[in-house]
């Protein structure tokens, strides 16, 4: 009897992780298949009420995190520090709400977007992978508002990622820190194209690679977007959309590696709003 | 634990609110630059009070749920916790637990071999991007955060669970003798 029960836990156990070896030799580094795309769409409506549920508690671990981090600042930061606090005990999370959407109606109107074809469509996180090994965040709007899979997200800052993948009424926006991101992008003014690609592990330092080490970038410098249109492929991001500023620039690592660090604009680890620029001029 | 369809209901809602939880709250925000990931917690405690067979289907589950709502490659996530709950089982099968801190104890380590085994999956799949070793930082960080919230996790999970716990009867106040004469 006790064997038996001993055989039955251990061909369970075996047909978990069979399971889970099968499961991921069959989905790893395809698009997402129906059922997960059914799953989504069922908890997509849940994912939205915890969310709005959630963000008071949410604010107030930030404003305890931004707390502790300020303590080790100099005394400007310390009086600047005070000030947000007597926002958010103010209803910051409102002001913070309003000033996002400012920012993203700017960047609609900014040079970048005004000759493309892109439409943006506001949406709202409702949810993150746990993981840094994945930095992808799931967004109230999909297919229902016209985002498609690879349309570019920005938020008020600069760019954010693209879309990876969409349901009906929600869609995964892979972030500029996921290792699988990688975007063409120019340094202005030098005009020093090379990728954009993260570094796993630190969303602050982003490593722009490929560059051509005979031109020289400086640290200052703005990244953006590069945009490029060739034989009739196109780059999935218009040109000319913030990425970052370059922060490190050592002339050994330019020459040896042909990369720089970039710092990204957007504050990858605390997103709220976003904008999919929908309907490009690459279709 | 004796597993009821009534029970079963239980462990499904608690999996999915902790999952909830996970992804629209503790993922979003950030304390020393780092998330706390409560999932390998709430996987542990199952574990503890249903043994290894318990803890490793609701590991499973919880990782195949996961990467659902997150549209990952499916199987990473389960694989991982499913070794967490598995082994929080195992433990539980072979070791009396005398202290209030072995299952906070138990869910900072195996949070810590939950990074180390999800990083492991993913360089065996392949990353395209250099590393930061902020990732160390990281998985520490996250394993001391486990440590705290395992208190308030095993004790929700545990009291959710009460009706099954065999080794777990309702206490009951019994009354004080009386003494004939006094």
């Amino acid at each position: 009897m006790y064997r038996k029960q001993v055989r039955r836990r251990r061909a369970l156990l075996a047909l978990l992780v069979l399971g889970s070896f099968v499961l991921l030799t069959l989905t790893y580094g395809q698009r997402s298949d129906g059922f997960q795309r059914g799953v989504s769409t069922i908890f997509s409506p849940l994912q939205t009420v915890a969310d709005r549920a959630l963000k008071p508690a949410r604010d107030l671990v930030d404003w305890f995190d931004q707390t502790f981090e300020a303590r080790g600042e100099n005394e400007r930061l310390q009086a600047e520090l005070e000030r947000t606090r007597t926002l958010a005990v103010a209803g910051q999370e409102a002001l913070q709400e309003n000033g996002q959407l400012r920012k993203l109606v700017e960047l609609d109107r900014g040079p970048a977007l005004a000759s493309s074809a892109y439409e943006p469509v506001t949406g709202r996180v409702i949810a993150r992978s746990p993981t840094i090994w994945h930095s992808t965040v799931t967004i109230d709007v999909g297919s229902d508002d016209g985002v498609q899979v690879e349309d570019p997200v920005v938020s008020g800052d600069g760019l954010v990622g693209r879309i990876s993948s969409v349901e009906g009424g929600s869609a995964q926006v892979m972030l500029l820190t996921d290792h699988a991101s990688a975007i063409s992008a120019k340094v202005v003014p030098e005009g020093v194209q090379g990728v954009v690609k993260p570094e796993v592990g630190n969303p602050e330092d982003l490593i722009l690679d490929f560059i051509d080490s005979t031109r020289k970038v400086h640290r200052g410098e703005i990244v953006v977007t590069a945009g490029w249109r060739a034989q009739g492929l196109a780059s999935l991001f218009p040109p000319g959309l913030p990425v970052g500023e370059v922060t490190r620039a050592p002339v050994v690592e330019q020459e040896a590696s042909q990369q720089v660090h970039v710092r990204p604009y957007a504050d990858l680890r605390d997103l709220d709003l976003m904008q999919v620029l929908t309907g490009g001029s690459r279709r | 634990m004796i597993v009821t369809p009534k029970i079963l209901a239980r462990i499904v809602a608690i999996a999915v609110l902790g999952v909830l939880l996970q992804l629209s709250f503790f993922s979003r925000v950030t304390f020393l630059h780092t998330s706390p990931d409560i999932l390998p917690a709430l996987v542990v405690s199952l574990a503890l009070l249903g043994g290894s067979m318990t803890g490793a289907v609701a590991g499973f589950s919880i990782g195949f749920l996961v990467d659902c709502l997150l549209v990952e490659a499916l199987g990473a996530s389960s694989l991982v916790l499913l070794g967490v709950g598995y082994l929080a089982g195992l433990f539980r099968e072979r070791f009396e637990i005398h202290s209030v801190l072995v299952p906070a104890l138990l869910c900072m380590g195996l949070t810590l071999f939950a990074e180390l085994g999800f990083a492991a999956v993913q360089l065996l799949l392949g990353v395209d991007a250099p590393l930061s070793l902020l990732i160390v930082r990281d998985m520490l960080l996250k394993s001391i955060y486990a440590f705290f919230l395992a208190w308030p996790v095993y004790l929700g999970v545990r009291r959710a669970l009460r009706p099954a716990l065999v080794e777990e009867p309702r206490v009951r106040r019994r009354s004080q003798p009386t003494v004939l004469g006094t």
